[in-house]
């Protein structure tokens, strides 16, 4: 295509999503379900796709569709075209096929991403207590730090801790503006993140709960 | 399986009430049995069940609270139904709102206006007036989504028909969804290519501007143009279409849905290879050998030098017939050889004859299966033929029936084919041991015969062929064998065609409704051919001929022999549609004269033609064809003939009246009659009965003149065993859809044209020491062919594949059935 | 006011294991239903009278009794998708006591005659996957799950799936296509999941809430539980309560207790000096409440009698410091980008509804647009392919409808404020 949509005024509004305006690279061959004998997948990888597998009925691997890119996200730090190819390999499943689940989920990244995850809780009991303000403040701190991908996220199911954030999956809150770069400094010392403000340790609301029973 | 019967009921639609079939789609049974239309955008009843996502059919049910999508509301007796209420309006008018918001409306320069359901609906449907104010999404468009198609994704509504093809239809599953919501689009795998064989379906499924034909863009508005109803005659399937046609040029060709033959579907090659009909490199004019090169001549000349050349060889003619061959040119040549000539020697398979008899057996019409029995059957047994290379389009038909009619699919083949996955039991067997296999099978259904031996002599498991016996025996009555002439190819065709008879009479087929066989033929009319009397040992309607003759093999060595001074080949090259090259090539060059029908120069035509009259392309030929199910088919012409192109039938009845038997014929219709007269299972049909659906002569009342051959179960002799590798490899040869001059000569397809590739199982390579995608040599006696190597898990151990429909390096260059394998 | 059944001592140590579980008297109930017949055991559960606690608020006996009977593969798949806003109930209910889930997944299963099992978890619930895995193999060991468990013949596999981050996916039809490895759109419906559900087998499908329920109904019989609560809401339920107050949190409570007593009395009312502008009562889907509906008990009939509905059981409270507008805002904006995108209303109909409300925020819509809004909303409601569309189009009309003056304001002060400042512009 001659025309680079980026000098053209009507393309600069600002509705881009990734993805639409990429055309097929017409000089790759079309891909099928790839062929084990021509597609190489590390062992460990392929045995880790198995034991997901087995966990379904027989005739029904493809359910492990989810659990597999989970593999491939954790060994790649993304869901890479190459994983899931690999991935696809084992499940005799296009990569494509793949690729349609991947790009349907919020968790699963089909591009490169840094290691380490900070989802911030932005919906509306998050926000309500000041979770956009806090997502403000964990991208500015966050700028430049190598290995950290801050992301605002939709409701984590932990509005009783709002406003709060996933720390590579751990739930942190609720956070105040001074928690941004311990928090920060935490992930880069490879320590725990927060561990006063973890939600696995925090009580029952339910004054009632507390109290034993007979 | 039977097919369901439906109870008529009896519903209220708008106050008036409607009788249908019981439980056919609200929108169905609306339309056609109550003349209301619903509008629809997802909903696509050939693609599978409905998916209710684009909600503009909502209608009103009474006694349901919520509006129903009609597309997926089966009817019942009683509902009472609305689709005119201010209720319903306002739904619709909401849908067609929402699905323009994003929606670009750039009708003027869009190739579907004019003929776009989105267009068609929103002006029904819609309320006329916009109230979003919201900047329209905007893309780059259109962009590549392959070779063949491209993709606007402003414009698409998100009814992924298309998506829905990708994975129910053709189940290709390169095509799918990305992303979520609003951002959701269609698109591939990290920006490969959508080629698949049937690719070009989603163009038109496609409801609105979004997938346009890259060879068809801007070439025309719905006004410019006419449709023009013929058969597509580029493979055996015969695939109903409908040709675009503007100023005498055919501009595309969109399927014209025939139940009973392709229901709805074409294959890339049947959507684009109307493009060679119109290139430079066809033959147009008469051509003759003038010194070593062939020269344009008039028509005159062509002719008399054809008719003196014949007369000349007096009687040592031999004839083939092959391609787009229609009946009544089979019928033409095979009177032009026998009666003009007096030579018995015509044929139109490939690799030999077989007796009178057995030909007689094979399209009995108690053995007949027809296409929709391949949906229905409780079992499908594919074997010795890859549909989707030989007869692509009941490879979706197939795979339909697996997923939608849970018929049992098993798959006997050498090569693995593209159905392995959706079978419940595949057995290979070494290439060319189809007799053995099948000897094998027979002894496993009747329990008598040593199946381990037999097996065994086809290269085959013999615990597979047991599994295979027990699957056919348990699915259930109707079973359905879908078998490819190949089988019968050869030396010991006679016994493969006897001991595929048995296997049909262990099952019990003959005479059962919904059960029996269907050959696929190698040539696109190859049926009809033979019943026309283009065999050497059969007439018209498969009588005895006056005198027998040589079949293809036996001409071609009488021809090196130099007994035979003139071959006549009608649409075909032997030395790209013969299993042998060599023997081939040795005829033809020994013969003083060879008369082609050609639309392209290929190498057998182009070195040792001395005459060439030019070939009428399936758009410009009238006359019959007959489906392999039976089903006598008409072709219609849909433009002029091009360039000096005439009619073959009246070059075949000119030269046949030069030569002193004048056909009288002075229409191509009287030429269809004539041979209805001659055929007399085909008695009483006319052009007006076969119309555009075409008749299904098993089921036709003179059925019964075909003359009554046993159809078994016959006495088998022990079958020769498979050649052992021994070090070397078997070798197996396939020929590919895309194996064909019009893919090679339509510019839009000829990146499909296949470049030899050596099929091997992974275990060999690795014994061989050999790479995928290194060059190398395959040999035999003597004669090589180079290759890629190309590793297939599925591969079976001990042989390899080679392409044979191709011109350099053609597995037809090679003698099996052991080859060497070795680095280049 | 009754006990607690489900939060009963939740946080004590250890709950999550199977040995304090167990000590407690856990998986007593599974041994009793185990030495039930089938349809009795449905009758139970049907009698108790307790509503699904997922959102919708279907009768759960009346739902397991749709299953065939027969030999067909029948499936029990666990609704742990809790992804509502505002909800996190099913969350600590995993965390703490991932046993109670286990048993009642167990005597469903029975019930039904079920015998593969799977928990579809959020992706998000790293924790909570983890407890439930640990949990799952002590259950295998002790023969709680597995074959013939509790030497009753009876045969039942249980497994956790994770998701991945998708709203829709607590749909229950696109929870299937997600569990079969597809994307999690919705299906069309009929036929329902009782009928073919999961890999096209009859699945009961159901909430993390309502099958820890079972174990409690079994032991205390149907007739006792169904006299706690008050008619047609019948039990305890979890109740969420989020947003702008002081002990947010989740509490269990006797259905029909005043709506004012959970926001004042257990969540402990808003900040000083603040009002309630509005409250949604059962997550961010229900339409909203305002400060005269306080005093509504909270149970089924009386949510729904006042045009909304108690769903999932989480309250949100929104005091007046914040503007209707930023509340429609990250509604809309949550369902546009949780839209599955199959069907036209909710894919195009949310992105639209976004897109204008943001227009509404920085001031340049006008009144006529909140109309279009209105009507859009009304062309969702009802006509989609799953009730997302609807999730997002009937709060956001109820707050127009409710709060129209507040939008109308707010659009003139911002324009006006705009204004000001292209005029101070000018003349400085």
């Amino acid at each position: 295509m001659a025309i680079d949509p980026t000098d053209v005024p009507r393309f600069a509004h600002g509705s881009r999503i990734p993805g639409w305006d990429e055309s097929a690279d017409l000089e790759k061959s079309p891909l099928e379900v790839p062929d084990p004998a021509t597609t190489h997948v590390p062992d460990d990888l392929r045995a880790e796709i198995e034991a997901h597998v087995a966990k379904y009925p027989p005739d029904h691997s493809r359910s492990a569709t989810i659990p597999a890119l989970w593999a491939i996200q954790r060994r790649y730090g993304w869901c890479t075209p190459e994983g899931i190819e690999q991935a696809a390999c084992v499940l005799r499943l296009t990569p494509a096929e793949l690729s349609a689940v991947a790009t349907f989920y919020d968790m699963l990244d089909t591009s490169p991403t840094e290691r380490n995850r900070v989802y911030v809780c932005t919906n509306i009991s998050c926000s309500l207590r000041g979770a956009d303000e806090l997502l403000e403040t964990f991208r500015e701190h966050a700028e430049g730090e190598p290995d950290v991908h801050v992301r605002g996220f939709e409701c984590l199911g932990a509005c009783d801790i709002a406003p709060m954030a996933s720390v590579n999956g751990t739930y942190v809150g609720p956070l105040d503006a001074d928690d941004v770069p311990t928090l920060l400094r935490q992930l880069r010392d490879g320590e725990e993140p927060l561990p006063e403000k973890q939600l696995a340790r925090r009580p029952s609301a339910d004054p009632k709960a507390r109290e034993p029973q007979s | 399986m039977p097919r369901p019967i439906r109870e008529m009921v009896t519903f209220t639609l708008d106050g008036r009430e409607v009788t249908a079939p019981e439980s056919t789609m609200l929108v169905d049974a609306a339309l056609e049995y109550g003349d209301v239309e619903i509008p629809v955008f997802c909903y696509e009843p050939k693609i599978g069940p409905p998916v209710g996502a684009c909600r503009m059919c909502l209608v009103e049910i009474e006694g349901v609270p919520k509006l129903q999508a009609g597309c997926s509301v089966p009817v019942k007796d009683g509902m009472i139904v609305h689709t005119n209420t201010p209720r319903v309006k306002e739904a619709q008018e909401g849908v067609v709102e929402f699905l323009l918001i994003n929606h670009p409306l750039d009708c003027p320069v869009c190739d579907k206006g004019g003929e776009c359901p989105l267009q068609d609906k929103s002006f029904g449907w819609g309320s006329g007036i916009s109230r979003t104010v919201e900047p329209k999404r905007h893309f780059e468009k259109p962009l590549a989504l392959s070779p063949l198609i491209a993709i606007d994704r402003e414009r698409c509504i998100m009814c992924y028909r298309c998506v829905r093809f990708s994975q129910e239809v053709s189940e290709d599953h390169q095509l799918v969804l990305q992303e979520r919501g609003a951002d959701t689009f269609v698109t591939t795998f990290d920006g490969h290519p959508y080629v698949a064989p049937f690719s070009g379906n989603i163009i038109e499924l496609c409801p609105v501007g979004a997938l346009t034909s890259r060879p068809y863009r801007f070439r025309a508005r719905p006004w410019d143009i006419e449709q023009a109803g013929s058969i597509c005659m580029l493979c055996p399937a015969q695939c109903n279409v409908s040709f675009t046609v503007r100023d005498e040029r055919v501009l595309r060709v969109l399927q014209r849905d025939h139940e009973g033959v392709d229901n709805g579907w074409l294959c890339d090659k049947g959507r684009f290879a109307y493009q060679a009909i119109h290139v430079d490199e066809r033959v147009t004019e008469p051509l003759i050998r003038d010194g070593g090169t062939l020269r344009a001549v008039p028509w005159e000349l062509a002719l008399e030098t054809a008719a003196a050349a014949l007369r000349r060889a007096g009687g040592r003619v031999a004839a083939l017939a092959g391609g787009e061959t229609t009946n009544e040119e089979g019928f033409l040549l095979q009177s032009l050889v026998r009666d003009a000539l007096g030579s018995p020697d015509v044929d139109s398979r490939r690799g030999g004859t077989l007796p009178l008899e057995l030909h007689r057996a094979l399209v009995a019409p108690a053995l007949q299966a027809s296409v929709p029995d391949l949906q229905y059957a409780h079992a499908v047994l594919v074997l010795d033929t890859e549909p989707v290379d030989d007869i692509p389009i009941l490879d979706l038909r197939i795979r339909r029936g697996v997923r939608h009619q849970g018929v049992r699919l098993f798959v006997a083949t050498s090569r693995p084919s593209s159905l392995d996955d959706r079978a419940r039991g595949i057995v290979r067997y070494a290439p060319g041991a189809g007799e053995a296999f099948l000897a094998a099978l027979d002894a496993a259904l009747t329990g008598e015969g040593d199946v381990d031996a037999l097996a065994g002599a086809a290269g085959a498991d013999a615990d597979a062929v047991r599994r295979l016996a027990d699957g056919l025996r348990d699915a259930g009555e109707e079973v359905v064998v879908l078998w490819g002439e190949r089988l019968t190819a050869g030396p010991r065709g006679a016994d493969a065609a006897r001991a595929l008879l048995n296997v049909a009479a262990r099952l019990g087929l003959a005479g059962r409704d919904g059960a029996g066989l269907l050959e696929v033929p190698s040539a696109a009319n190859g049926r009809g051919l033979r019943e026309v009397g283009v065999l050497p040992n059969a007439g018209p309607g498969l009588c005895e001929p006056s005198a027998e003759g040589r079949d293809a093999d036996g001409i071609a060595a009488a021809a090196a022999a130099g007994e035979i001074a003139a071959l006549y080949l009608l649409h075909t090259d032997p030395l790209l549609d013969q299993p042998s090259r060599r023997a081939w090539g040795a005829a033809l060059e020994k013969a003083s004269t060879v008369i082609a029908h050609a639309a392209f120069l290929t190498e057998g035509i182009a070195e040792h033609a001395t005459v060439v009259f030019p070939a009428e392309s399936h758009a410009e030929k009238e006359g019959t064809v007959v489906h392999p199910d039976g089903r006598v088919q008409r072709l219609r012409r849909a433009i002029g003939r091009q360039g000096d192109v005439r009619g073959e039938w009246q070059v075949l009845a000119e030269l046949a009246a030069r030569l002193g038997a004048d056909p009288r014929v002075l229409t191509a219709s009287m030429v269809s009659q004539r041979l209805f007269d001659a055929v007399p299972f085909y008695a009483g049909l006319t052009l007006d009965e076969i119309g555009g659906r075409g008749v299904r002569w098993p089921e036709r009342e003179q059925a019964g003149a075909l003359p009554t051959a046993a159809l078994g179960p016959f006495a088998l002799e022990a079958p020769p065993a498979a050649a052992t590798a021994n070090g070397r490899l078997r070798l197996g040869a396939f020929r590919s859809i895309w194996a064909a001059p019009e893919v090679a000569a339509s510019p839009a397809l000829s990146f499909l044209r296949p470049l030899q590739r050596a099929e091997l199982s992974p275990a060999d390579a690795e014994r061989l020491g050999l790479r995928h995608g290194e060059r190398v040599v395959v040999a035999s006696n003597g004669h090589s062919v180079s290759a890629l190597v190309h590793l297939r898990q599925a591969a079976p151990e001990g042989s390899v594949f080679l392409e044979s429909g191709i011109a350099e390096h053609s597995a037809a260059n090679l003698d099996g059935p052991l080859v060497e394998v070795r680095r280049a | 006011m009754t006990d607690h059944l489900l939060f009963s001592n939740i946080d004590e140590p250890g709950l999550r294991t199977i040995d304090v579980y167990e000590r407690r008297g856990g998986y007593g109930s599974l041994r009793k239903a185990l030495a039930t017949p089938r349809e009795e055991l449905i009758e139970t559960l049907k009698g108790s009278g307790l509503r699904g606690r997922g959102g919708a608020g279907f009768p759960m006996g009346l739902k397991a009794s749709f299953l065939p009977k027969g030999d067909m593969q029948k499936y029990v798949v666990v609704n742990a998708d809790e992804s509502e806003p505002g909800t996190f109930k099913d969350r600590e209910l995993m965390q703490k006591n991932p046993h109670q889930l286990i048993e009642g997944i167990v005597i469903a299963a029975y019930a039904v005659d079920a015998t593969i099992s799977f928990i579809y978890i959020r992706g998000e619930y790293v924790h909570q996957a983890d407890v439930l895995e640990a949990a799952i193999a002590e259950a295998y060991e002790r023969g709680y799950l597995g074959e013939n468990v509790l030497g009753s013949g009876f045969t039942l596999s249980l497994a956790v799936h994770r998701g991945a981050g998708a709203y829709i996916c607590g749909e229950e039809t696109g929870l299937l296509d997600s569990l079969e490895g597809k994307r999690g759109n919705p299906r069309l419906k009929p036929p329902f999941p009782a009928n073919q559900g999961l890999f096209q087998g009859p699945t009961l499908i159901n909430n993390v809430e309502t099958l820890s329920t079972l174990p409690h109904i079994v032991e205390l019989g149907s007739e006792r539980y169904a006299e706690i609560g008050v008619q047609n809401s019948a039990g305890t339920k979890l109740i969420s309560v989020s947003g702008q107050v002081r002990n947010p949190g989740n509490f269990e409570i006797e259905l029909g207790m005043s709506s004012r007593e959970i926001i004042f009395g257990l969540a402990g009312g808003t900040f000083e000096g603040r009002e309630i502008k509005l409250w949604f009562p059962g997550g961010s889907s229900s339409p909203v409440l305002t400060k005269d509906d306080l005093d509504l008990p909270y149970d089924f009939d009386t949510m729904a009698k006042a045009g909304t509905m108690l769903g999932s059981g989480a309250i949100i409270v929104v005091d007046d410091s914040t503007s209707v507008v930023d509340v429609a805002l990250k509604v809309a904006t949550f369902y546009a980008h949780e839209s599955c995108g199959k069907c036209t209303p909710c894919r195009e109909g949310t992105s639209w509804t976004r897109k204008m409300l943001t227009r509404v925020k920085d001031g340049s819509a006008t009144p006529m647009d909140l109309d279009i809004m209105a009507s859009v909303q009304e062309r969702i409601i009802g006509n989609c392919l799953c009730v997302l569309g609807d999730a997002m189009a009937m709060p956001i009309g109820s707050m127009i409808a409710k709060f129209r003056g507040e939008f109308e304001d707010h659009i003139e002060r911002v324009r006006a404020e705009q204004e000001r400042a292209i005029l101070a512009g000018v003349s400085g």
